[in-house]
């Protein structure tokens, strides 16, 4: 068999295991890490380095976060590869996934309902993903109702903005649309991942016996389900953040407010538009 | 597996209804007939078709013909009786009308099985089943019949592993319920189609004979191509449907841990 | 240089055995199998497989006293010589499989374990769980696999034998080549083979409900009966003490459920209706270890066969008034019995609903086994004692030793050869080794030991014999042809009944066959006599009438069961003839023949083979004749297995 097909079929099992690779390392520990920032907006509340109370302390911490991973090195770099393993994952998934066909109506057990709803929640992912990097990351407001682009610099009121659908306030309809699309989104991401996480084990043979696989399968209900928090977290705490005063928190104006002293001036100028 | 749900009490003289879907050959368009019938106390599904076979006369009083169905040893062991029965995998020698149609008027539906091509009515070749252990090599390569000594010692223990792989009787099952292995007719594709879990799981019989362990890397190498153990979706429907309780999801997490082993040693070793 | 071929038809322990072992010595060979050979019937074989060990060695056993139990479980009807070769080499056997990989259980540290059986003393069965048959067939399925994969076997699943190819004419008649139909396609062919191996089982569909698996019906047997090989001791039906009864079947309770402790029982008090736990120790009435002391539960399959069903039908002292007693387990630890006897446990649960381990099984007798079959001869061997030995005492030095071929040649033409030149029979459906009983686990022996003694025969008959100067695929066409024009046109009269619509239960096969099972089993299996067998010889005859003229229900040319199964029947129906015949004619009473009218052994009169012979000219065409048998080995003696009279 020449060409390309030959070289698949020779590395068949190499590309079936960089498939699963892949999926556990980079993109389920990014998943973590990015859930673990983004929901900041909500432990970050908790945060007894960040200034202010409450909400601000969420903004600040958030936005201390994007902060740290926007002067990361190598940062497109780091990007790049991401979203090519990503597609490397995707695109292979669904090859795989359609060579089965789903039968959980006859054999309604539970793990061959979770076999079904592994490869849906692969499918919405994908979909969600595409939806959420090429809105938030590359810019295409267009696809964003009342148009906000994300910037980093204002990213929890921009992320907010974007979310509900509008920079001025109050949540409007087509926020109310993204925002169930990112529950969905969100929802089907932990959900792969944690599961993908259980059956890696058996495909690498970690996990061999029933008791192992149950025990292991305690370990990525534990991981998804603290996956699941963090991501409704965030998502709760962004489509119930004002944009404007969040805005505010950014740019330090609401420490203006008085409190026990005269707020220090920001410590970086007010950001401009660059356009 | 089966397990007996608690009886409720089956109705003496009950006349129960049988529908089976039928076909006069591969190919061939697909028929629902039904019957009506009498079941015997303690009978199976087998008598249930015997019944038929003697009195083919279905309920809108047509004359039909006897059922074609495989059966063989009726005591679960040879695997041949495997059918769909009310939506569900299994040998229909072991399958008690008294258990899943107790009252008057209660139905049962008999389909052939799905993932084999029909040969007639609820007659399926499983050829495919069979090809599979020649793909695997799933025999001891013995030197030979002549008179050479005993074999390897094992132990009890490896014992015990290795019976219960080896209660398999190639019923398939596994294979009927398992989402991702289907239908395929055309032989020439069999060599890259899926395997499936008692494929995996007589390798691994075979893997863990100390002479059986002299082609594992010929069986390895299957199982890492094209149709192989990265194919399975680990559904587990399989073990869930095994008659013989064989931990088939084990033996996949087994072969998958040799297969991954093979891939390192044969990365490092240098060869391709 | 011509090519030679063999033909194997059955594909259970013996013909799998039989085509390895050819296939190794570089013929190929053709394997034909109702059904994929890996659910043959052997598959059902529970129990084990005997042979002297070392254990029993070191205790006084030996090969010459698992000899001596044969023959003497066999109540002396066997011919010696070949069942002195088979029990030598059983322990071969043992090591042969223990290498293909066949899961024997396991002592503690890691040798084959060992258990009783019936008709010994001495542990001398080995076993893998209790689904010995299917671990044996597996790894028997699993060679012929490889061969086929090295395409040095042929295999024709779901290819039904017809009619066995025969040239020649008297003691010229030889065998090239076999008619068979393809179950599928339902075409009906020729095959040319330079031998023919019948390795096609049992007949226990004859008598309806039987152990036997539903491909049992003896139709290959008695079509080559039909075509003129002789068909010896058809009387002798092995009856199985332990089976549970059932709407379509009798599924065995292998014989190791005793062998691992299992006690049978009927409450002492008629009518009993308490619970089996309940009713004290005292109070329960453990016939067989009452009347038999030594072998107590492990007597024989006839006489444990015989006591249950006199406890039922004469004492109506079964089990809550029914032909049932109890095989009980319950003193024994449950995870042992899992260990030893799991499937078996596992059929009793899926069939009837309770747990052997925590309630008593209901057990009766069923029809297990066929010991007469087609007649085969063999070349006897060097042992030669100059008067017969009496009993063997355990212990004591065994006149011969086990050097091979001291019971049969080894690889001389003739060994399980018909009395058709060119045509074997291996395994069940021969009528070597068993006698009037079988020993329990002799059989999964006797199969392999035909495969791998004889199968050597065959190969030097075809090397050597008529075929090496004129190979089958010389041979002209015309007498394949023939053949298959015979099978054609029976096939086609069949399927030609279908036109004339149903004709009612009179003309039905499924009701024929029904009847013919009730009949036999009613008149000819536990206890027999001559005016009951009048009565079932004329029944059969009559079914045999109504079967002239049956109708099928189907006339498709494709995959017609009711084709293959009516054909049978008439198959069946001319070996139930015989069967009835023979009992009637062996006016005494020898292992699993028992007639009430005539209760004692006579070794003058019927310590011989009986052989039928066909002849399809004759007014009546069984011809039934009385053989003499090789038994100046073991002199026959009183067979008691130590009963106690009261």
């Amino acid at each position: 068999m020449p060409g390309l097909a030959g070289f698949l079929d020779k590395h068949y099992l190499l590309f079936r295991r960089l498939h699963s690779l892949t999926g556990v390392f980079p993109v389920g520990v990014f998943l973590c890490t990015h859930l673990l920032t983004n929901s900041s907006i909500i432990w970050g509340m908790f945060n007894s380095r960040a200034p202010g109370n409450g909400i601000e302390r969420g903004v600040a911490t958030f936005q201390e976060d994007v902060s740290f991973i926007n002067h990361l090195p190598f940062l497109l770099f780091i990007e790049i590869s991401l979203w090519g393993a990503i597609a490397f994952h995707a695109v292979l998934g669904v090859y795989y996934a359609r060579t089965g066909k789903f039968n959980a109506t006859r054999y309604p057990y539970q793990d061959n309902w979770r076999y079904v709803i592994q490869r849906v929640t692969g499918y919405l992912a994908l979909l969600f993903i595409v939806y959420h990097v090429a809105t938030l990351r590359w810019g295409w407001s267009w696809l964003v109702p009342g148009g906000t682009t994300w910037k980093h610099i204002n990213a929890g009121s921009t992320l907010a903005a974007a979310l509900r659908g509008s920079a001025n306030g109050p949540v409007e309809f087509g926020g109310i649309i993204v925002g169930l699309l990112y529950a969905v989104g969100v929802t089907s991401c932990v959900f792969h991942f944690a599961n993908g996480l259980w059956t890696a084990a058996i495909t690498w043979g970690l996990t061999v016996s029933v008791a192992a696989q149950k025990r292991w399968g305690y370990v990525c209900f534990s991981v998804g389900a603290a996956l699941m928090v963090m991501g409704w977290a965030a998502l709760i705490g962004f489509m119930t953040l004002n944009p404007v005063k969040a805005r505010d928190i950014e740019e330090g104006k609401h420490l203006l407010v008085p409190s026990v002293e005269p707020a220090p001036a920001p410590a970086d100028p007010a950001p401009q538009p660059r356009n | 597996m089966t397990t007996h749900a608690p009886r409720s009490k089956p109705v003496a003289g009950r006349k129960i209804r049988v529908t089976i879907k039928r076909a006069e050959g591969p190919g061939k368009p697909f028929r629902w007939e039904t019957f009506e019938v009498a079941p015997e106390p303690g009978g199976n599904i087998i008598s249930l078709l015997q019944k038929i076979a003697a009195d083919p006369v279905t309920v809108e009083g047509r004359r039909s013909t006897p059922v074609v169905w495989d059966s063989g040893c009726l005591e679960e062991v040879c695997g041949a009786c495997t059918m769909v029965i009310n939506g569900r995998v299994r040998q229909s020698c072991s399958c008690l009308v008294d258990d899943i149609a107790p009252n008057p008027g209660d139905e049962i539906s008999l389909e052939p099985m799905t993932k084999f091509p029909v040969v007639r009515d609820l007659w399926v070749d499983r050829a495919r089943l069979f090809d599979t252990l020649k793909r695997l090599k799933a025999w001891v390569p013995i030197d030979g019949t002549y008179a050479l000594g005993p074999g390897p010692t094992e132990t009890a223990g490896q014992q015990a592993v290795r019976y219960v792989l080896s209660t398999c009787m190639s019923c398939g099952c596994c294979l009927e319920a398992c989402p991702q292995f289907n239908l395929e007719t055309d032989e020439t594709r069999w060599d890259k189609s899926f395997i499936g879990a008692q494929g995996f799981s007589q390798a691994r019989l075979f893997n863990d004979h100390a002479t059986g362990a002299q082609l594992k890397s010929d069986r390895l190498g299957v199982l890492s191509a094209q149709g192989g153990i990265a194919d399975c979706g680990n559904a587990q429907n399989c073990v869930k449907v095994c008659p013989k309780d064989i931990p088939l999801t084990e033996s996949i997490g087994a072969i998958g841990r040799a297969v991954t082993l093979h891939a390192i040693a044969k990365w490092f070793s240098g060869r391709s | 240089m011509a090519q030679h071929r063999v033909i194997v038809v059955g594909g259970g322990l013996a013909g799998l055995a039989a085509s390895v072992r050819i296939a190794e010595a570089g013929l190929p060979v053709d394997l034909f199998s109702m059904v994929p050979v890996k659910r043959s019937h052997s598959v059902c074989a529970q129990g084990g497989i005997n042979a002297c060990n070392d254990v029993a060695r070191q205790q006084g056993y030996s090969e010459y006293q698992h000899f001596d139990e044969t023959i003497y479980g066999g109540d002396f009807l066997a011919d010696q010589p070949p069942v002195l070769e088979m029990t030598n080499w059983a322990p071969k056997i043992i090591d042969l499989l223990d290498r293909m990989g066949v899961p024997f259980n396991r002592s503690p540290e890691g040798r084959r374990d060992l258990r009783l059986f019936g008709g010994s003393l001495f542990k001398r069965t080995h076993f893998a769980g209790a689904t010995t048959g299917q671990q044996l067939l597996y790894a028997l399925d699993e060679q012929t696999r490889r061969y086929e994969v090295e395409g040095k076997v042929n295999k024709y699943e779901f290819w039904e034998f017809l009619w066995p190819v025969i040239t020649g004419e008297g003691d010229a008649r030889r065998c090239v080549g076999i008619v068979a139909q393809d179950l599928r396609t339902m075409q009906i062919r020729a095959f040319r083979a330079d031998a023919v191996i019948m390795a096609t089982g049992g007949c226990g569909l004859v008598f309806g409900k039987s152990t036997n698996s539903i491909i049992c019906t003896g139709g290959a047997a008695s079509r080559c009966y039909q075509a003129g090989a002789w068909y010896a001791n058809p009387e002798m039906i092995q009856v199985h003490p332990t089976a549970i009864p059932g709407a379509d079947k009798c599924r065995l309770m292998s014989e190791s459920a005793r062998g691992e402790g299992g006690r049978v029982w009927v409450p002492r008090k008629k009518g009993d209706t308490r619970a089996p736990r309940d009713i004290p120790d005292a109070e329960r009435y453990y016939f067989l270890e009452e009347r038999y002391p030594k072998y107590g539960n492990l007597v024989t399959r006839d006489i444990a066969t015989r006591e249950i069903f006199s406890i039922c039908v004469d004492d109506a002292m079964g089990v809550g008034g029914e032909n049932v007693v109890y095989l009980d387990l319950t003193h024994k630890d449950p995870d042992y019995l899992t260990r030893k006897l799991g499937g078996i446990l596992e059929i009793y649960e899926k069939f009837v609903g309770e747990d052997p381990r925590k309630v008593p099984m209901k057990i009766f007798p069923a029809v297990h086994y066929s010991m007469g079959g087609l007649w085969t001869t063999y070349a006897r061997g060097a042992f030669r004692p100059g008067a017969p030995a009496g009993e063997h005492k355990s212990g004591s030095l065994p006149p011969v030793g086990t050097a091979l071929g001291v019971g049969m040649r080894y690889g001389a033409h003739e060994n399980m050869r018909t009395n058709i030149t060119g045509l074997y029979a291996f395994g069940e459906v021969n009528f070597a080794f068993h006698g009037a009983n079988r020993l329990g686990a002799n059989a999964l022996l006797s199969c392999l030991f035909d495969g791998l003694f004889s199968g050597v025969s065959v190969v030097n008959y075809v090397r050597e014999g008529e075929p090496a100067a004129k190979p089958a695929e010389s041979l002209p066409a015309e007498v394949f042809d023939a053949c298959v024009r015979q099978e054609t046109a029976k096939a086609d009269r069949l399927l030609a009944t279908a036109a004339q619509g149903p004709g009612g239960p009179e003309t039905n096969p499924y009701v024929i066959a029904r009847e013919m099972g009730e009949e036999m089993t009613a008149a000819s299996t536990v206890v027999k006599s001559g005016p009951r067998l009048e009565q079932a010889a004329a029944k059969i005859a009559s079914l045999r009438e109504r079967f002239s003229r049956v109708r099928l229900e189907d006339a498709a040319a494709w995959s017609n069961q009711s084709l293959s199964f009516t054909r049978a029947l008439g198959d069946m129906l001319i070996l139930a003839q015989i069967i009835i015949r023979a009992g009637a004619m062996r006016k005494e009473s020898r292992g699993a023949h028992y007639r009430v009218d005539y209760p004692d052994r006579n070794d003058a009169e019927f310590m011989k083979t009986t052989c039928a012979a066909y002849d399809p000219g004759a007014a009546d065409p069984h011809q039934i004749t009385y053989r003499p048998i090789d038994a100046d080995l073991v002199a026959p003696r009183a067979r008691t297995y130590g009963k106690v009279d009261g």
